[in-house]
């Protein structure tokens, strides 16, 4: 699946959605500022989807807003000053939930895709 | 969550740019780095890292509105909790000092309770539109004759016809003729014979007002016309509740009315309570036989409402009438003098009586509250100085001046809303006693009342009367002077401005009381001499039956029954005399003829002199205890197969046979009919007290009869105890007979006067409130003046300065106060009265009595006020106020 396909055919919500389970899931368990996390789901789905940037941090901030994570500035590795996002409670058990929807509706497409 | 007592700085809105700008670069830079790392040129990797990243331009708009959304929110709740911090504080405060509070509590609640509860009134009978549809719409019509200068004449029914027929910009007009105690209808062949209250429509009546039937259904057209089945009758709400305990099976049948039977076709809505409130049917004009009123253009008995088509405005309304009468005019001699219309709007019809009063009454209750305004604004001031010494610290610790103010203004708004709160708990109880009081003088009292629109009018006031006394002691809490605030230890004199402010509150205070004080003054004054009035007669020990006798019954020997009914009652124990009148004092107009006098020359087509004809017994003058100036009344002799004389009144007299002695003259009514006049009695006051009595001709009721009688009876002890007696004495001789109503004449004149005794109570209490409230104000200021100087009042007394010295001070200071307060408040009360003249009986707006005794009272007052203060000063102990320091 593309990234330009997603945008053009799939409804708009599913897509965010998507992609906040994957943001939520780059945090945990350690708080990471914005490129890490572009980095993260760069080298975890091996290219399969391509993500932009722009998409990723307006995710960020849209979970910031919702308090699903909280931002601070620190020091990253090369000593320059970075915004780093740390999940919240509510954050880890919005990811909970979201992950088990996804297990689930995967399981029922397996299903459907593998003659039993 | 618990905040910090003054909020952080918010984050500004370049801050919050700025704070993604600084993300999106390092971003960039990271991924720059990492690619150059891999290899590539430092152009290409950024031209990559770009190119991943994707819409920038997209993303920094999206989280730039989700920043600020996110902002506000945070302000808000900042801006919350600041107000709950404030709130919390300011009832805190309040508690901590109850005196204070209650004196302010009691004193909003008295000032908003008397506005919201003279307001329903303005709103019930003022405001509101009336309960028929499109009310603007619809108007009074009178006809009017130019050359004797009569405006508001009812109309006949054949002009009525022709009216109708003739409209264009009016969409319907329809005619009335109801009388109170004399257009009513005798209702037999039920348990209890009894006189119903009635109305005599025309075709057009109903359609005009467009209120359908709440049950039933309303005659049409051609069932109110003579020749159609005209013996309808519709029922008004009330009448139908009462009599039938509103049982629908009672349309369609029939009622006995005047001893023939009526189809009930109909209820009004419980709403539709006009002309007036008690009616109980309406049944068609065209029902009246000619031999009781004629239907000729010459009788004119019926008043008319009509309505325009929508969008058509009163003059052209008044233009279309007025040239439909024209026509009449010039095409009907009966109709010449009539050649014009007055048309005016039926709303300002119903509450013109009241309008001027219940306005005064607002504006009275206006002045109230300023007066409850500037008594706050003085009590919060003084507050506001002994706690200079918070309000520097608090600034001092950093909260920014408008937090302060803001904080003050909330304590005033508690303080307002508490006032409010209770003010309109006040004003349910006032609007009961208002109605209690006013029982009968208030048209559409029924529609006076606390709702929405009161309650919102309420509150409005609470929050403007919060607003303006907070306001003063807020703005100057901001405005400078904080070190002086903080270096004030309590105990130095206050700074000059805040004694120039407290001064002027003081003098407006005195000025708005005196303003009240002499609205209330002239009122009473007013009132006063309305009781002075000689109304021509002598109400005590007078009591009255009012009745109409059946021609059914007694058929042409009516006359014989109420000669007989007259005689029979002066033989009852108990009355001293009895006679009979058409119509009591204050309770209705008889009926107006036209006369000559011999040698006087009425040109062609000018209406000749008219007067007030009034049907009375023999011994009518001699009960009631007119006077007879000259010649004699009526006596048993004076028949019907006797030559006719009359009676005319002193105005009469005087006007007609100016320098002559018309006893023993003739006056010509009708058609040239000389009668013989035999007396001349003092002015009897007719249409109301303050009211001077006009041309008055009194014919011998068995001489030229009428069915309306008010018999009247003077007795020896209560009139009330001959009540029975008196009914009793009319059911032996006929026991059909239904009486209309009973009373004295004492409740006739106590009704006369109740609209003016009601405006004067309401005004006095108005009045002595505004009073009490300006001693309160001059007291407070003087005392708290005196305990700010102790300090020096005890260093002049340690230096020898005399007690009575000090005192004689402070109390000048009152006195100053007050004097000016009078003068100002004299001037404004000339300027102001003028309004009140429309209210007020032989007395000047500007009365010197009025005026000077109000000044004195309120000097009295002010000097009473200042005294306790200075007694306090005099005994100040020097030693005592020196340690205090």
């Amino acid at each position: 699946m593309e990234e330009g396909w997603a945008v053009a055919r799939e409804p708009m919500d599913l897509m965010q959605g998507t992609l906040d389970v994957l943001v939520l899931r780059a945090l945990d368990p350690e708080p990471r500022h914005g490129y890490a996390v572009s980095r993260w789901v760069r080298d975890r789905t091996g290219g399969v989807l391509q993500i932009g940037d722009a998409p990723l941090y307006k995710a960020l901030h849209r979970l910031e807003k919702a308090a699903y994570v909280e931002a601070e500035w620190a020091l990253s590795e090369n000593n320059r000053r970075a915004r780093y996002y740390r999940l919240t409670a509510r954050g880890r058990q919005r990811f909970k939930e979201a992950e088990a929807s996804w297990r689930r509706y995967a399981e029922a497409v397996s299903k459907v895709l593998d003659p039993a | 969550m618990k905040r910090p007592l003054f909020g952080f700085p918010w984050r500004s809105e370049r801050a919050i740019r700025e704070e993604w700008e600084e993300e999106l670069r390092f971003h960039l830079d990271a991924r720059t780095e990492d690619l150059v790392a891999d290899g590539a040129t430092p152009e290409e990797a950024r031209a990559q890292a770009l190119r991943e990243f994707g819409d920038i331009e997209d993303a920094r708009r999206y989280i730039r509105s989700l920043d600020r959304a996110a902002e506000a929110g945070r302000r808000r709740r900042n801006v919350m909790g600041e107000l709950r911090q404030d709130l919390v504080y300011a009832v805190r405060k309040l508690r901590a000092c109850p005196a204070f509070t209650v004196t302010a509590v009691v004193t909003l609640a008295l000032g908003i309770g008397a506005n919201a509860a003279i307001f329903s009134v303005v709103n019930g009978v003022l405001l509101r539109p009336l309960p028929f549809p499109r009310p603007d719409e619809l108007y009074r019509v009178w006809s009017a004759s130019r050359s004797s200068n009569r405006t508001t004449v009812p109309a006949s029914s054949p002009d009525l016809e022709d009216w109708r027929a003739d409209r264009q910009q009016i969409a319907d007009l329809g005619g009335y003729w109801y009388a109170d105690g004399g257009s009513g209808l005798d209702l037999t062949g039920v348990v209890e014979p009894q006189r119903l209250q009635g109305v005599f429509v025309t075709a057009g009546f109903f359609s005009t007002f467009g209120v359908p039937a709440a049950q039933g259904r309303l005659p049409r057209e051609d069932e109110m016309v003579r020749g159609g089945h005209d013996r309808v009758v519709v029922l008004s709400w009330s009448f139908w509740q009462r009599q039938f305990g509103g049982d629908p099976s009672v349309i369609g049948s029939s009622l006995t009315l005047g001893g023939e039977p009526f189809d009930v076709l109909g209820v009004m809505p419980a709403a539709f309570r006009y002309p007036a409130e008690g009616i109980d049917v309406y049944v068609p004009y065209s029902t009246i036989p000619d031999h009781e009123i004629p239907h000729i253009r010459s009788v004119r008995t019926l008043q008319v409402v009509a309505r325009a088509r929508p969008g058509v405005g009163p003059t052209t309304v008044e233009t279309e009438m007025s040239s439909i009468a024209a026509r009449l005019a010039a095409r009907y001699p009966e109709d010449k003098p009539y050649d014009s219309a007055t048309v005016r709007p039926l709303q300002a019809v119903i509450t013109g009586p009241v309008r001027s009063g219940v306005l005064v009454l607002l504006g009275a209750v206006a002045f109230v509250l300023l007066i409850t305004c500037v008594n706050l604004a003085g009590l919060l001031l003084a507050q506001a100085s002994t706690r200079g010494r918070e309000i520097a610290t608090r600034v001092a610790l950093g909260a920014s001046r408008a937090r302060v103010a803001r904080q003050l203004l909330t304590e005033s708004m508690v303080l307002a809303l508490s006032g409010g709160a209770a003010g309109l708990g006040l004003a349910r109880l006032l609007v009961g006693a208002l109605l209690g009081l006013s029982s009968g003088q208030l048209p559409r009292s029924r529609e006076i009342g606390l709702d929405g629109t009161v309650l919102l009018f309420g509150l409005g006031l609470t929050v403007a009367t919060g607003l303006l006394f907070g306001l003063v002691p807020a703005l100057r809490a901001v405005s400078g002077g904080m070190r002086g605030l903080l270096q004030d230890r309590g105990g130095g004199s206050p700074g000059r401005r805040t004694t120039r402010l407290r001064d002027g509150l003081v003098v407006a205070e005195v000025a708005l009381a005196v303003v009240l004080a002499v609205g209330a003054g002239l009122m009473a004054r007013s009132f006063i001499e309305l009781l002075r009035v000689d109304p021509g007669f002598r109400p005590h020990h007078l009591l009255a039956a009012n009745f109409t006798l059946s021609t059914e019954r007694h058929g042409e020997s009516y006359g014989t029954f109420y000669e007989e009914l007259i005689q029979r009652v002066r033989t009852l124990p108990g009355v001293v005399s009895a006679g009979a009148v058409k119509d009591a004092p204050f309770r209705g107009m008889g009926e107006r003829w036209g006369f000559t006098t011999p040698g006087m020359v009425v040109p062609a087509g000018e209406e000749g002199p008219t007067a007030m004809v009034l049907h009375v017994s023999d011994g009518y003058f001699h009960t009631i205890g007119a006077r007879i100036l000259d010649g004699r009344e009526f006596t048993p002799q004076d028949r019907a197969d006797a030559p006719p004389v009359l009676v005319v009144n002193e105005t009469l007299a005087k006007r007609y046979f100016p320098g002559e002695d018309p006893v023993g003259k003739k006056l010509f009514t009708g058609a040239d009919h000389p009668v013989t006049i035999v007396g001349i009695v003092a002015d009897i006051r007719q249409a109301a007290m303050d009211e001077p009595a006009t041309p008055t001709i009194y014919v011998d009721n068995l001489q030229n009869s009428r069915v309306r009688v008010t018999l009247v009876v003077r007795t020896v002890g209560n009139p009330l105890a001959m009540a029975r007696p008196l009914r009793r004495a009319i059911w032996s001789m006929d026991p059909d007979q239904t009486i209309t109503s009973v009373f004295t004449f004492d409740d006739i004149v106590s009704e006369s006067v109740a609209r003016p005794r009601l405006l004067t109570v309401l005004l006095s209490a108005f009045g002595i409130l505004g009073l009490a409230l300006g001693a309160l104000g001059i007291h407070g200021v003087l005392t708290y003046l005196v305990s700010r100087r102790q300090r020096e009042i005890g260093v002049r007394l340690a230096l020898g300065a005399r007690a009575s010295a000090v005192e004689r001070m402070v109390l000048a200071r009152g006195l100053v106060l007050g004097g000016i307060g009078v003068v100002v408040g004299l001037l404004g009360a000339i300027a102001l009265t003028r309004y009140i003249t429309g209210v007020l009986f032989a007395v000047a707006p500007t009365d010197p009595f009025t005026l000077g005794g109000v000044a004195a009272i309120l000097m009295g007052t002010a000097a009473l006020a200042s005294w306790m203060p200075a007694r306090r000063a005099g005994r100040v102990d020097p030693v005592v106020s020196l340690r205090a320091e």
